[in-house]
Protein backbone atom coordinates (compact mmCIF):
# COMPACT_ATOMS: atom_id res chain seq x y z
CA UNK A 1 0.00 0.00 0.00
CA UNK A 2 2.80 2.43 0.97
CA UNK A 3 6.28 2.27 0.74
CA UNK A 4 8.85 4.53 2.07
CA UNK A 5 12.40 3.91 1.67
CA UNK A 6 15.24 6.33 3.62
CA UNK A 7 12.91 9.70 3.15
CA UNK A 8 15.27 12.29 4.02
CA UNK A 9 14.80 15.81 4.77
CA UNK A 10 16.81 18.35 6.06
CA UNK A 11 15.95 21.36 8.21
CA UNK A 12 18.49 23.57 10.13
CA UNK A 13 18.19 21.45 13.37
CA UNK A 14 16.30 18.59 12.46
CA UNK A 15 16.86 15.59 9.75
CA UNK A 16 14.86 12.99 8.77
CA UNK A 17 15.49 9.70 7.48
CA UNK A 18 12.72 7.25 7.48
CA UNK A 19 11.79 3.94 5.94
CA UNK A 20 8.74 2.06 6.42
CA UNK A 21 6.02 -0.12 4.60
CA UNK A 22 2.64 -0.57 4.96
CA UNK A 23 0.58 -3.76 4.26
CA UNK A 24 -2.81 -4.17 2.67
CA UNK A 25 -5.32 -4.85 5.18
CA UNK A 26 -3.32 -3.48 8.14
CA UNK A 27 -3.82 -0.40 10.63
CA UNK A 28 0.29 1.05 11.02
CA UNK A 29 0.78 3.38 13.99
CA UNK A 30 3.79 6.28 13.86
CA UNK A 31 3.86 7.05 17.18
CA UNK A 32 6.31 9.72 18.92
CA UNK A 33 7.29 12.51 21.13
CA UNK A 34 5.97 16.32 19.36
CA UNK A 35 8.74 17.16 17.06
CA UNK A 36 10.06 13.41 16.70
CA UNK A 37 9.17 13.85 12.70
CA UNK A 38 5.79 12.18 12.41
CA UNK A 39 3.92 15.10 10.63
CA UNK A 40 6.91 15.79 8.32
CA UNK A 41 6.68 12.14 7.35
CA UNK A 42 3.38 12.56 6.36
CA UNK A 43 3.57 15.72 4.69
CA UNK A 44 6.24 13.91 2.36
CA UNK A 45 3.48 11.16 1.56
CA UNK A 46 1.43 13.75 0.24
CA UNK A 47 3.82 15.64 -1.80
CA UNK A 48 3.11 18.63 0.25
CA UNK A 49 6.83 19.33 1.20
CA UNK A 50 9.52 18.88 -0.83
CA UNK A 51 12.05 15.91 -0.24
CA UNK A 52 16.07 15.53 0.06
CA UNK A 53 15.81 11.82 -0.86
CA UNK A 54 14.33 8.43 -0.59
CA UNK A 55 11.74 6.85 -2.85
CA UNK A 56 8.28 7.11 -1.20
CA UNK A 57 5.79 4.02 -3.49
CA UNK A 58 2.12 4.76 -2.71
CA UNK A 59 -0.83 2.28 -3.99
CA UNK A 60 2.26 1.08 -6.29
CA UNK A 61 3.13 4.45 -7.78
CA UNK A 62 5.90 6.71 -7.26
CA UNK A 63 4.91 9.86 -4.99
CA UNK A 64 5.87 11.64 -8.24
CA UNK A 65 3.43 10.30 -10.99
CA UNK A 66 0.79 10.07 -8.45
CA UNK A 67 -1.98 11.99 -10.14
CA UNK A 68 -5.49 14.05 -8.89
CA UNK A 69 -7.46 10.78 -9.49
CA UNK A 70 -5.03 8.88 -8.06
CA UNK A 71 -5.84 11.18 -5.09
CA UNK A 72 -9.05 9.86 -4.90
CA UNK A 73 -8.12 6.63 -3.37
CA UNK A 74 -6.62 8.73 -0.07
CA UNK A 75 -8.47 9.69 2.76
CA UNK A 76 -6.21 12.29 4.58
CA UNK A 77 -6.62 13.91 8.32
CA UNK A 78 -3.54 16.33 8.55
CA UNK A 79 -2.89 17.82 12.74
CA UNK A 80 -2.91 21.41 11.59
CA UNK A 81 -5.02 21.98 8.65
CA UNK A 82 -8.08 21.60 7.30
CA UNK A 83 -11.36 22.87 5.25
CA UNK A 84 -11.20 26.73 5.51
CA UNK A 85 -12.98 27.42 8.83
CA UNK A 86 -15.05 29.77 7.31
CA UNK A 87 -17.29 27.31 5.26
CA UNK A 88 -20.09 24.89 7.11
CA UNK A 89 -20.72 21.41 6.58
CA UNK A 90 -23.53 22.57 3.79
CA UNK A 91 -21.13 24.02 2.04
CA UNK A 92 -18.92 20.68 2.03
CA UNK A 93 -21.05 18.43 0.74
CA UNK A 94 -21.26 20.03 -2.83
CA UNK A 95 -17.39 20.69 -3.10
CA UNK A 96 -16.61 17.06 -1.42
CA UNK A 97 -19.39 15.92 -4.32
CA UNK A 98 -17.76 17.46 -6.77
CA UNK A 99 -14.28 16.23 -5.99
CA UNK A 100 -14.61 13.03 -5.66
CA UNK A 101 -16.35 10.65 -7.97
CA UNK A 102 -17.24 8.04 -5.41
CA UNK A 103 -18.25 10.44 -2.56
CA UNK A 104 -20.82 8.39 -0.62
CA UNK A 105 -23.53 11.44 0.61
CA UNK A 106 -25.86 9.31 2.07
CA UNK A 107 -23.56 7.95 4.47
CA UNK A 108 -22.11 11.04 5.08
CA UNK A 109 -25.03 12.79 5.90
CA UNK A 110 -25.87 9.86 7.83
CA UNK A 111 -22.57 10.41 9.68
CA UNK A 112 -23.00 13.49 10.35
CA UNK A 113 -26.61 13.28 12.32
CA UNK A 114 -24.92 10.58 14.21
CA UNK A 115 -22.40 12.60 15.79
CA UNK A 116 -24.73 15.42 15.79
CA UNK A 117 -22.63 17.58 14.27
CA UNK A 118 -24.31 21.33 12.64
CA UNK A 119 -24.92 21.64 9.22
CA UNK A 120 -25.29 25.38 9.05
CA UNK A 121 -22.41 26.75 11.45
CA UNK A 122 -18.54 27.73 10.32
CA UNK A 123 -16.32 25.45 11.22
CA UNK A 124 -14.32 27.65 13.26
CA UNK A 125 -16.79 28.17 15.78
CA UNK A 126 -17.36 24.04 16.45
CA UNK A 127 -15.73 22.53 19.32
CA UNK A 128 -12.42 20.40 19.17
CA UNK A 129 -14.40 17.41 19.20
CA UNK A 130 -16.82 18.10 16.36
CA UNK A 131 -13.84 19.46 14.30
CA UNK A 132 -11.69 15.84 14.84
CA UNK A 133 -14.91 13.87 14.07
CA UNK A 134 -15.50 16.19 10.83
CA UNK A 135 -11.74 15.27 9.42
CA UNK A 136 -12.30 11.76 9.50
CA UNK A 137 -15.76 12.11 8.39
CA UNK A 138 -14.52 13.59 5.49
CA UNK A 139 -11.23 11.15 4.64
CA UNK A 140 -13.47 8.21 5.12
CA UNK A 141 -16.24 9.02 2.90
CA UNK A 142 -15.40 8.69 -0.19
CA UNK A 143 -14.60 5.34 -0.40
CA UNK A 144 -10.38 5.54 0.17
CA UNK A 145 -8.49 2.88 -0.13
CA UNK A 146 -5.67 4.67 2.03
CA UNK A 147 -6.21 6.35 5.13
CA UNK A 148 -3.57 8.54 6.38
CA UNK A 149 -3.99 9.66 9.58
CA UNK A 150 -2.14 12.88 10.96
CA UNK A 151 -2.72 13.14 15.16
CA UNK A 152 -6.71 12.37 14.56
CA UNK A 153 -7.16 12.00 18.06
CA UNK A 154 -5.09 15.51 19.41
CA UNK A 155 -6.59 17.23 22.20
CA UNK A 156 -9.76 14.90 22.33
CA UNK A 157 -11.10 13.59 25.52
CA UNK A 158 -11.63 9.91 25.89
CA UNK A 159 -15.38 9.68 24.90
CA UNK A 160 -14.42 11.81 21.65
CA UNK A 161 -11.52 9.41 20.89
CA UNK A 162 -13.41 6.09 21.32
CA UNK A 163 -15.77 7.58 18.69
CA UNK A 164 -13.41 8.38 16.23
CA UNK A 165 -11.22 5.18 16.79
CA UNK A 166 -14.71 3.24 16.42
CA UNK A 167 -15.08 5.31 12.74
CA UNK A 168 -12.06 3.79 11.76
CA UNK A 169 -13.02 0.75 12.87
CA UNK A 170 -16.09 0.36 11.21
CA UNK A 171 -14.17 1.67 7.80
CA UNK A 172 -11.38 -0.73 8.26
CA UNK A 173 -14.38 -3.84 8.26
CA UNK A 174 -16.09 -2.94 4.96
CA UNK A 175 -13.11 -3.90 2.93
CA UNK A 176 -10.28 -6.21 3.71
CA UNK A 177 -7.76 -4.25 1.41
CA UNK A 178 -8.56 -1.19 3.30
CA UNK A 179 -5.30 0.36 5.02
CA UNK A 180 -4.35 2.97 7.72
CA UNK A 181 -1.45 5.05 8.68
CA UNK A 182 -1.95 6.57 11.60
CA UNK A 183 0.21 9.01 14.03
CA UNK A 184 -0.11 9.55 17.58
CA UNK A 185 1.58 10.75 20.96
CA UNK A 186 -1.15 8.71 23.00
CA UNK A 187 -0.29 5.41 23.06
CA UNK A 188 -3.01 4.37 24.29
CA UNK A 189 -4.93 5.00 21.42
CA UNK A 190 -3.03 2.56 18.90
CA UNK A 191 -2.70 0.16 21.23
CA UNK A 192 -6.42 -1.25 20.21
CA UNK A 193 -6.38 -0.45 16.82
CA UNK A 194 -2.72 -0.81 15.30
CA UNK A 195 -1.37 -3.76 14.14
CA UNK A 196 2.08 -3.07 14.14
CA UNK A 197 4.09 0.26 15.44
CA UNK A 198 6.88 2.26 14.37
CA UNK A 199 8.33 4.30 16.73
CA UNK A 200 10.29 7.53 15.45
CA UNK A 201 12.68 9.51 17.74
CA UNK A 202 14.34 12.44 16.29
CA UNK A 203 13.93 11.63 12.49
CA UNK A 204 14.74 8.09 12.63
CA UNK A 205 12.61 4.78 13.58
CA UNK A 206 14.14 3.18 16.14
CA UNK A 207 11.65 0.65 16.85
CA UNK A 208 9.35 -1.61 14.20
CA UNK A 209 6.96 -4.08 16.00
CA UNK A 210 3.46 -5.78 15.77
CA UNK A 211 1.27 -4.42 18.62
CA UNK A 212 0.77 -7.87 20.08
CA UNK A 213 4.37 -8.71 20.23
CA UNK A 214 4.93 -5.61 21.78
CA UNK A 215 2.27 -6.31 24.56
CA UNK A 216 3.24 -9.72 25.06
CA UNK A 217 6.72 -10.07 24.55
CA UNK A 218 8.26 -6.68 25.46
CA UNK A 219 8.78 -6.05 29.67
CA UNK A 220 11.07 -4.41 31.89
CA UNK A 221 13.03 -5.82 34.33
CA UNK A 222 13.52 -3.87 37.82
CA UNK A 223 16.93 -4.86 39.44
CA UNK A 224 19.50 -3.67 41.89
CA UNK A 225 23.13 -3.47 40.75
CA UNK A 226 23.77 -6.78 42.09
CA UNK A 227 21.29 -8.13 40.19
CA UNK A 228 22.04 -6.18 37.26
CA UNK A 229 25.76 -7.24 37.42
CA UNK A 230 24.53 -11.07 37.22
CA UNK A 231 22.33 -10.24 34.67
CA UNK A 232 22.74 -11.91 30.65
CA UNK A 233 22.06 -8.96 28.93
CA UNK A 234 21.78 -10.38 25.46
CA UNK A 235 17.34 -9.66 24.88
CA UNK A 236 18.31 -6.33 26.80
CA UNK A 237 17.09 -3.59 24.37
CA UNK A 238 17.95 -0.70 26.89
CA UNK A 239 18.75 0.11 30.60
CA UNK A 240 18.31 3.05 32.56
CA UNK A 241 19.72 3.84 36.08
CA UNK A 242 17.14 4.31 38.56
CA UNK A 243 16.99 5.25 42.63
CA UNK A 244 16.78 1.57 43.09
CA UNK A 245 19.09 0.27 40.38
CA UNK A 246 18.55 -0.49 37.12
CA UNK A 247 14.99 -0.77 35.14
CA UNK A 248 16.12 -2.88 31.41
CA UNK A 249 13.57 -3.03 28.69
CA UNK A 250 13.57 -6.47 26.91
CA UNK A 251 12.07 -7.73 24.55
CA UNK A 252 12.17 -11.57 25.67
CA UNK A 253 10.06 -11.35 28.90
CA UNK A 254 9.75 -15.25 28.83
CA UNK A 255 13.45 -15.71 29.15
CA UNK A 256 13.70 -13.83 31.88
CA UNK A 257 11.23 -14.98 33.66
CA UNK A 258 12.60 -18.26 33.29
CA UNK A 259 15.81 -17.96 34.15
CA UNK A 260 15.71 -15.68 36.73
CA UNK A 261 12.73 -16.06 38.79
CA UNK A 262 13.33 -13.60 41.48
CA UNK A 263 13.88 -10.84 39.29
CA UNK A 264 10.32 -7.82 38.79
CA UNK A 265 9.37 -8.51 36.02
CA UNK A 266 6.35 -5.94 35.00
CA UNK A 267 4.65 -6.19 31.72
CA UNK A 268 5.54 -3.42 29.50
CA UNK A 269 3.19 -0.73 28.39
CA UNK A 270 3.58 1.04 24.96
CA UNK A 271 4.32 4.51 26.83
CA UNK A 272 7.37 2.52 29.04
CA UNK A 273 8.72 1.16 26.00
CA UNK A 274 8.82 4.36 24.13
CA UNK A 275 10.47 6.07 27.50
CA UNK A 276 12.73 3.61 27.27
CA UNK A 277 13.42 3.49 23.87
CA UNK A 278 14.44 7.20 24.19
CA UNK A 279 15.89 7.68 27.41
CA UNK A 280 17.60 3.98 28.04
CA UNK A 281 21.09 3.53 26.97
CA UNK A 282 21.75 0.94 24.14
CA UNK A 283 23.14 -2.37 25.60
CA UNK B 1 -11.50 21.70 -10.85
CA UNK B 2 -15.11 22.24 -10.44
CA UNK B 3 -14.92 21.31 -6.85
CA UNK B 4 -12.52 24.13 -6.35
CA UNK B 5 -14.88 26.59 -8.55
CA UNK B 6 -17.65 25.66 -6.12
CA UNK B 7 -15.71 25.72 -3.09
CA UNK B 8 -14.46 29.48 -3.98
CA UNK B 9 -17.91 30.57 -4.69
CA UNK B 10 -18.78 29.72 -1.81
CA UNK B 11 -16.19 31.25 0.32
CA UNK B 12 -17.03 34.46 -2.22
CA UNK B 13 -21.10 34.23 -0.72
CA UNK B 14 -19.88 34.63 2.52
CA UNK B 15 -19.42 38.24 1.82
CA UNK B 16 -22.75 38.17 -0.93
CA UNK B 17 -23.87 41.38 1.92
CA UNK B 18 -20.97 43.15 0.35
CA UNK B 19 -21.10 42.05 -2.55
CA UNK B 20 -25.08 44.02 -2.97
CA UNK B 21 -23.59 46.97 -1.04
CA UNK B 22 -20.98 47.73 -3.84
CA UNK B 23 -23.63 47.07 -6.42
CA UNK B 24 -26.01 49.40 -4.12
CA UNK B 25 -22.87 52.13 -4.44
CA UNK B 26 -22.40 51.20 -8.24
CA UNK B 27 -26.15 51.78 -8.97
CA UNK B 28 -26.22 55.08 -6.73
CA UNK B 29 -23.18 56.25 -8.58
CA UNK B 30 -24.86 55.89 -11.84
CA UNK B 31 -28.32 57.56 -10.94
CA UNK B 32 -26.85 60.51 -9.16
CA UNK B 33 -23.86 61.61 -11.43
CA UNK B 34 -22.72 61.45 -14.46
CA UNK B 35 -19.45 60.13 -14.45
CA UNK B 36 -19.55 56.45 -15.38
CA UNK B 37 -16.48 55.58 -15.80
CA UNK B 38 -15.75 55.51 -12.34
CA UNK B 39 -18.47 52.80 -11.58
CA UNK B 40 -18.21 50.63 -14.20
CA UNK B 41 -14.25 50.60 -12.91
CA UNK B 42 -15.42 50.29 -9.34
CA UNK B 43 -17.49 47.33 -10.25
CA UNK B 44 -14.87 45.18 -11.92
CA UNK B 45 -12.09 45.98 -9.92
CA UNK B 46 -13.78 45.31 -6.54
CA UNK B 47 -14.92 41.95 -7.65
CA UNK B 48 -11.61 41.11 -8.99
CA UNK B 49 -10.13 41.69 -5.56
CA UNK B 50 -13.50 39.72 -4.39
CA UNK B 51 -12.08 36.48 -6.22
CA UNK B 52 -8.31 37.19 -5.41
CA UNK B 53 -9.61 37.43 -1.23
CA UNK B 54 -10.50 33.60 -1.71
CA UNK B 55 -6.64 32.90 -1.52
CA UNK B 56 -6.44 34.26 1.80
CA UNK B 57 -9.51 32.21 2.76
CA UNK B 58 -7.50 29.18 1.85
CA UNK B 59 -4.55 30.47 3.31
CA UNK B 60 -6.04 30.48 6.99
CA UNK B 61 -5.29 28.45 9.32
CA UNK B 62 -3.17 26.32 6.80
CA UNK B 63 -6.00 25.84 5.16
CA UNK B 64 -3.12 24.67 2.20
CA UNK B 65 -1.93 22.09 3.50
CA UNK B 66 -5.43 19.97 3.76
CA UNK B 67 -6.34 21.56 -0.06
CA UNK B 68 -3.41 20.00 -1.84
CA UNK B 69 -4.29 16.36 -0.29
CA UNK B 70 -7.76 16.61 -2.30
CA UNK B 71 -7.85 15.59 -5.63
CA UNK B 72 -6.22 18.59 -7.37
CA UNK B 73 -3.16 19.24 -8.12
CA UNK B 74 -1.06 22.71 -7.64
CA UNK B 75 -1.22 23.28 -11.49
CA UNK B 76 -5.15 22.85 -11.28
CA UNK B 77 -5.08 24.85 -8.58
CA UNK B 78 -3.67 28.38 -9.77
CA UNK B 79 -5.22 27.68 -13.53
CA UNK B 80 -9.18 27.52 -11.30
CA UNK B 81 -7.81 31.05 -9.60
CA UNK B 82 -7.13 32.71 -12.76
CA UNK B 83 -10.60 31.01 -14.18
CA UNK B 84 -12.23 32.11 -11.69
CA UNK B 85 -10.74 35.62 -11.98
CA UNK B 86 -11.72 36.17 -15.43
CA UNK B 87 -15.14 34.43 -14.97
CA UNK B 88 -16.35 36.88 -12.23
CA UNK B 89 -14.36 39.49 -13.15
CA UNK B 90 -15.77 39.66 -16.68
CA UNK B 91 -19.57 38.82 -15.40
CA UNK B 92 -19.07 41.83 -13.13
CA UNK B 93 -17.50 44.27 -16.22
CA UNK B 94 -20.55 42.82 -18.04
CA UNK B 95 -22.91 43.70 -15.38
CA UNK B 96 -21.39 47.19 -14.68
CA UNK B 97 -21.78 47.74 -18.74
CA UNK B 98 -25.13 47.06 -19.13
CA UNK B 99 -26.13 49.15 -15.91
CA UNK B 100 -23.74 52.05 -17.57
CA UNK B 101 -26.13 51.34 -20.75
CA UNK B 102 -29.37 51.73 -19.27
CA UNK B 103 -28.22 54.47 -16.98
CA UNK B 104 -26.60 56.47 -20.23
CA UNK B 105 -29.98 55.86 -22.45
CA UNK B 106 -32.50 56.88 -19.39
CA UNK B 107 -30.64 60.03 -18.95
CA UNK B 108 -29.14 60.74 -22.14
CA UNK B 109 -26.20 62.03 -21.03
CA UNK B 110 -23.23 60.62 -23.22
CA UNK B 111 -23.64 58.62 -26.37
CA UNK B 112 -23.44 54.93 -26.18
CA UNK B 113 -20.17 54.77 -28.07
CA UNK B 114 -18.17 56.44 -25.62
CA UNK B 115 -19.94 54.82 -22.94
CA UNK B 116 -18.55 51.40 -24.42
CA UNK B 117 -15.58 52.38 -25.64
CA UNK B 118 -14.80 53.56 -21.52
CA UNK B 119 -16.01 49.96 -20.44
CA UNK B 120 -13.76 48.27 -23.62
CA UNK B 121 -10.58 50.38 -21.81
CA UNK B 122 -11.58 49.21 -18.69
CA UNK B 123 -11.60 45.67 -19.61
CA UNK B 124 -7.70 45.45 -20.19
CA UNK B 125 -6.60 47.40 -17.22
CA UNK B 126 -8.65 45.08 -15.15
CA UNK B 127 -7.07 42.04 -16.40
CA UNK B 128 -3.65 43.25 -16.41
CA UNK B 129 -4.81 44.31 -12.46
CA UNK B 130 -5.60 40.57 -11.61
CA UNK B 131 -2.49 39.72 -13.66
CA UNK B 132 -0.66 41.56 -10.92
CA UNK B 133 -2.37 40.67 -7.96
CA UNK B 134 -2.48 36.71 -8.25
CA UNK B 135 1.21 36.10 -8.13
CA UNK B 136 1.49 38.38 -5.35
CA UNK B 137 -1.20 36.94 -3.20
CA UNK B 138 -0.61 33.16 -3.91
CA UNK B 139 3.58 34.19 -3.14
CA UNK B 140 3.12 36.55 0.45
CA UNK B 141 -0.32 35.02 1.23
CA UNK B 142 -2.83 37.69 2.61
CA UNK B 143 -1.34 40.35 4.61
CA UNK B 144 2.28 40.51 3.34
CA UNK B 145 0.11 40.21 -0.16
CA UNK B 146 -1.19 43.12 0.56
CA UNK B 147 1.48 44.86 1.48
CA UNK B 148 3.60 43.90 -1.68
CA UNK B 149 0.55 44.79 -3.86
CA UNK B 150 0.67 48.13 -2.69
CA UNK B 151 4.04 48.19 -3.59
CA UNK B 152 3.39 46.77 -7.28
CA UNK B 153 0.65 49.14 -8.31
CA UNK B 154 2.92 52.16 -6.48
CA UNK B 155 6.11 50.83 -8.80
CA UNK B 156 3.68 50.47 -11.73
CA UNK B 157 2.37 54.01 -11.24
CA UNK B 158 5.76 55.56 -11.33
CA UNK B 159 7.04 53.53 -14.17
CA UNK B 160 3.55 54.61 -16.40
CA UNK B 161 4.39 58.15 -15.23
CA UNK B 162 7.75 58.10 -16.45
CA UNK B 163 6.73 56.86 -19.69
CA UNK B 164 4.63 59.75 -20.01
CA UNK B 165 7.06 62.30 -18.83
CA UNK B 166 10.10 60.56 -20.77
CA UNK B 167 7.97 61.19 -24.06
CA UNK B 168 7.45 64.36 -23.44
CA UNK B 169 10.54 65.39 -22.08
CA UNK B 170 12.74 63.39 -24.62
CA UNK B 171 10.99 62.82 -27.72
CA UNK B 172 8.53 65.84 -27.39
CA UNK B 173 5.71 63.40 -27.91
CA UNK B 174 2.45 64.40 -25.32
CA UNK B 175 0.77 60.45 -25.19
CA UNK B 176 -2.07 61.84 -22.67
CA UNK B 177 -2.68 64.47 -26.19
CA UNK B 178 -2.40 61.61 -28.35
CA UNK B 179 -4.71 59.12 -26.80
CA UNK B 180 -7.48 61.57 -26.38
CA UNK B 181 -7.01 63.32 -29.08
CA UNK B 182 -7.41 59.81 -31.23
CA UNK B 183 -10.44 59.09 -33.49
CA UNK B 184 -12.86 56.70 -32.28
CA UNK B 185 -12.08 53.95 -35.08
CA UNK B 186 -8.03 53.96 -34.15
CA UNK B 187 -9.44 53.93 -30.24
CA UNK B 188 -11.09 50.74 -31.00
CA UNK B 189 -8.12 48.93 -32.56
CA UNK B 190 -5.97 50.50 -29.67
CA UNK B 191 -8.19 48.79 -27.22
CA UNK B 192 -8.25 45.38 -29.41
CA UNK B 193 -4.62 45.27 -28.87
CA UNK B 194 -4.96 46.20 -25.75
CA UNK B 195 -7.32 43.21 -24.31
CA UNK B 196 -4.78 41.22 -26.49
CA UNK B 197 -1.48 42.52 -24.95
CA UNK B 198 -3.34 42.12 -21.18
CA UNK B 199 -4.07 38.49 -21.60
CA UNK B 200 -1.06 37.66 -23.21
CA UNK B 201 0.39 39.47 -20.00
CA UNK B 202 -2.51 37.21 -17.85
CA UNK B 203 -0.69 34.01 -19.17
CA UNK B 204 2.46 35.23 -17.87
CA UNK B 205 1.38 35.89 -14.99
CA UNK B 206 -0.09 32.39 -14.99
CA UNK B 207 2.92 30.90 -16.23
CA UNK B 208 4.64 32.73 -12.97
CA UNK B 209 2.16 31.94 -10.48
CA UNK B 210 2.39 28.27 -11.69
CA UNK B 211 6.26 28.23 -10.62
CA UNK B 212 5.32 29.86 -7.70
CA UNK B 213 2.99 27.67 -6.21
CA UNK B 214 5.25 24.33 -7.64
CA UNK B 215 7.88 25.41 -5.12
CA UNK B 216 5.74 26.04 -2.06
CA UNK B 217 5.57 24.11 1.04
CA UNK B 218 3.03 23.40 3.06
Amino acid sequence: MLNIEHLKKHYDNFSLDCSLELMSGCVTGLIGQNGAGKSTTFKAILGLISTDGGNITILGKDIKDFTAKDKEDLGVVLSDSGFSGYLKIKDIIPILQNMYTKFDKSFFIEQIQRFQLPLNKQIKDFSTGMKAKLKVLVAISHNAKLLILDEPTAGLDVIARDELLEMLREFMEKDEERSILISSHISSDLESLCDNLYMIHDGKIILHEDTDVLLSDYALLKVDAEQYGKLDKQFILRSKKETYGYSCLTNQKQYYIENYPKIAIEKGTIDEVITMMIRGTEQ
Amino acid sequence: MKGLLVKDFKLMMLQKNFLLLILAIVIGMMVFTDDMAFPLGFLSFVVSLFTVSTISYDDFDNGNAFLFTLPITRNNYVIEKYSLGLLFGCIAWILATVLGIIATVLKGTLPITDLLLVSLIILPIMIIIQAIMLPFQLKFGGDKGRIAMIGAFGGLAIIALIIVKGANIIFDIDLVHILNTLPTVSMGLLVVIAVIVALLLLLISMKISLSIMNKKEF
